[in-house]
């Protein structure tokens, strides 16, 4: 995950001008953030989170700077958060039936944060899915947040399908 | 062995494989002469009810012309073994494509054990015996000084072995693949049209891309096979099909399929090698992966040191794709015997 921030005027189209370049380049946008609340001399902090490509990320990033630079955009603050702290996953079984704030709570309990949560069901204790999306702290690896799922997953006889 | 100007062969198998083989070794049989300067000559067909034995040749247009044919054949010999013959053959190279049992290997790996111990290089199109006996048959053939090939046992005539040779000064860090064409067929369909598990493979039975049990493929071990053959070969692995960690597809619903959707992924089944393990199991990917192929192709993704990904694509299965692979080994085992 890549943290940027930098400095907008507050003028209509200006934050096109922001997320063009990282959406050229590839950037995945996970969030942004406007801080009407801190305007100082007509300029807006703004924070932006996206992910880049594992195997491009160097050359993007470059690119990225460079062409925020050619639009006057002042970069405050640039960095590379750790690669795995995001994780993308699917489970299918009854996971309502088997209490998802459970599972959510599980998780929570081992600094595993769901971001995100869609569902797709036709009746609560009918066989069901849900997408999460979590954050899990950077002392876990990738491997050790899949056992704590997987661990979940056996106990509730859920699948998993991951990213 | 396969020095001279004639290569004496021994086809164990005549189903569709085997005929294909023939069929192609027909047609391109004038190019190898011109090309490679050497003759095939088969002298041996073997098939379950017995064999066909002629050391002056078998005609290949008369074999080929009529199904009947070769067990009409003066020199037919009913209720004979390949295992019990095979060491009376004066044979360069036993070409192995018999019907095989996925649990055992057999009767595959009796017959290029024996091939091997009787000094003949083989050729095989069966998975079985190299995701179970891998390490075996190679220390055997070492020991022979002998050459065994397996090109068609993955992905059949996409050169997912052969490439090795063309890698030889990189280093191939991970392996990603789809190796099941019926699988890929099936979560292709579910994703398109939404429809379930059930239905899409119903349909890709209708087709014919799933065989009536479909179970070796559904449950991911068709695919577990080809990955342990794959890692063996191209990154120098001893595994065999019991460490590889399994999950099939029949649990995945048009829900699940929706889901990825939203988050611009899709879900395929991949067969992965990395830091020394083997995975077959649903997986979402990114939609602009290179891996999000459809229909009942195969594809493997090579991260490699210095090219980064390497994708082959390809039909992954039938008989002359597979008939295609074999060929290419033989003129491989050709060329090596030559000292090229």
């Amino acid at each position: 995950m890549i943290y940027l921030e930098v400095k907008l005027p507050d003028i209509p189209g200006s934050l096109v001008e922001l997320i063009k370049p990282v959406s050229k380049n590839g950037g995945n946008i996970y969030g942004i953030l406007h801080h009407h609340d801190k305007k100082i001399n007509n300029t807006i902090p703004v924070d932006i989170w996206f992910e880049l490509s594992d195997e491009l990320i160097e050359i993007s990033l470059d690119n990225i700077k460079k062409e925020l630079i050619e639009k006057n955009i002042q970069i405050i603050k640039i960095s590379v958060g750790s690669k795995n702290k995001i994780l993308t996953f699917i489970l299918t079984g009854h996971v309502f039936d088997t209490d998802i704030t459970n599972t959510i709570k599980t998780l929570d309990s081992k600094n595993i944060k769901v971001l995100e949560l869609h569902a797709k069901f036709t009746e609560v204790d009918e066989i069901s899915s849900v997408l999460m999306k979590v954050e899990f702290p950077e002392v876990m690896t990738k491997i050790e947040l899949i056992n704590e799922i997987e661990k979940i997953c056996k106990e509730k006889n859920l699948f998993l399908i991951r990213s | 062995m396969c020095k001279g100007m004639e290569v004496k062969i021994c086809l164990i198998g005549m189903g569709n494989v085997g005929t294909s083989f023939l069929q192609l070794l027909k047609e391109k049989r004038d190019n190898i002469r011109a090309n490679f300067n050497f003759n095939c000559k088969l002298i041996a067909i073997f098939e379950h009810d017995g064999a066909l034995i002629n050391n002056d040749g078998i005609d290949l247009d008369i074999i080929l012309e009529n199904d009947t044919n070769l067990r009409k054949n003066q020199h037919w010999k009913s209720n004979v073994k390949a295992q019990d013959l095979i060491s009376t053959l004066d044979a360069d190279i036993c070409i192995e494509t018999t019907p095989t049992n996925p649990n055992t290997g057999e009767p595959a790996l009796t017959h290029i054990i024996e091939a091997l111990n009787n000094n003949i290089d083989v050729i095989s199109s069966n998975k079985a015996p190299f995701y179970l006996q891998y390490k075996k048959i190679q220390n055997l053939a070492n020991k022979m000084n002998c050459f065994v090939k397996f090109e068609a046992t993955v992905a059949s005539c996409v050169p997912a072995l052969s490439i090795k040779r063309s890698l030889i000064g990189n280093t191939i860090s991970r392996i990603r693949a789809i190796l099941n064409g019926t699988n890929n067929y099936i979560l292709s369909r579910m994703t398109a049209e939404g429809i379930s598990f059930s239905a899409a493979l119903k349909e890709a039975q209708e087709l014919g891309y799933a065989e009536t049990d479909p179970t070796l493929d559904i449950n991911g071990y068709d695919a577990a096979g080809k990955l342990v053959i794959l890692s063996n070969e191209l990154l120098g692995w001893s595994k065999s099909i019991e460490d590889v960690t399994i999950k099939g597809i029949t649990k995945i619903t048009p829900h699940a399929l929706e889901l990825a959707k939203l988050d611009g992924y899709v879900i395929k089944h991949l067969a992965i090698a990395e830091k020394n393990n083997l995975t077959v199991e649903p997986r979402l990917i990114k939609r602009d992966s290179p891996l999000n192929i459809q229909g009942t192709l195969n594809t493997i993704e090579l991260q490699t040191k210095y090219a980064g990904a390497i994708i082959l694509m390809g039909k992954g299965a039938g008989g002359f794709e597979a008939a295609s692979a074999i060929l290419n080994d033989l003129l491989s085992i050709v060329k090596k015997r030559r000292g090229f």
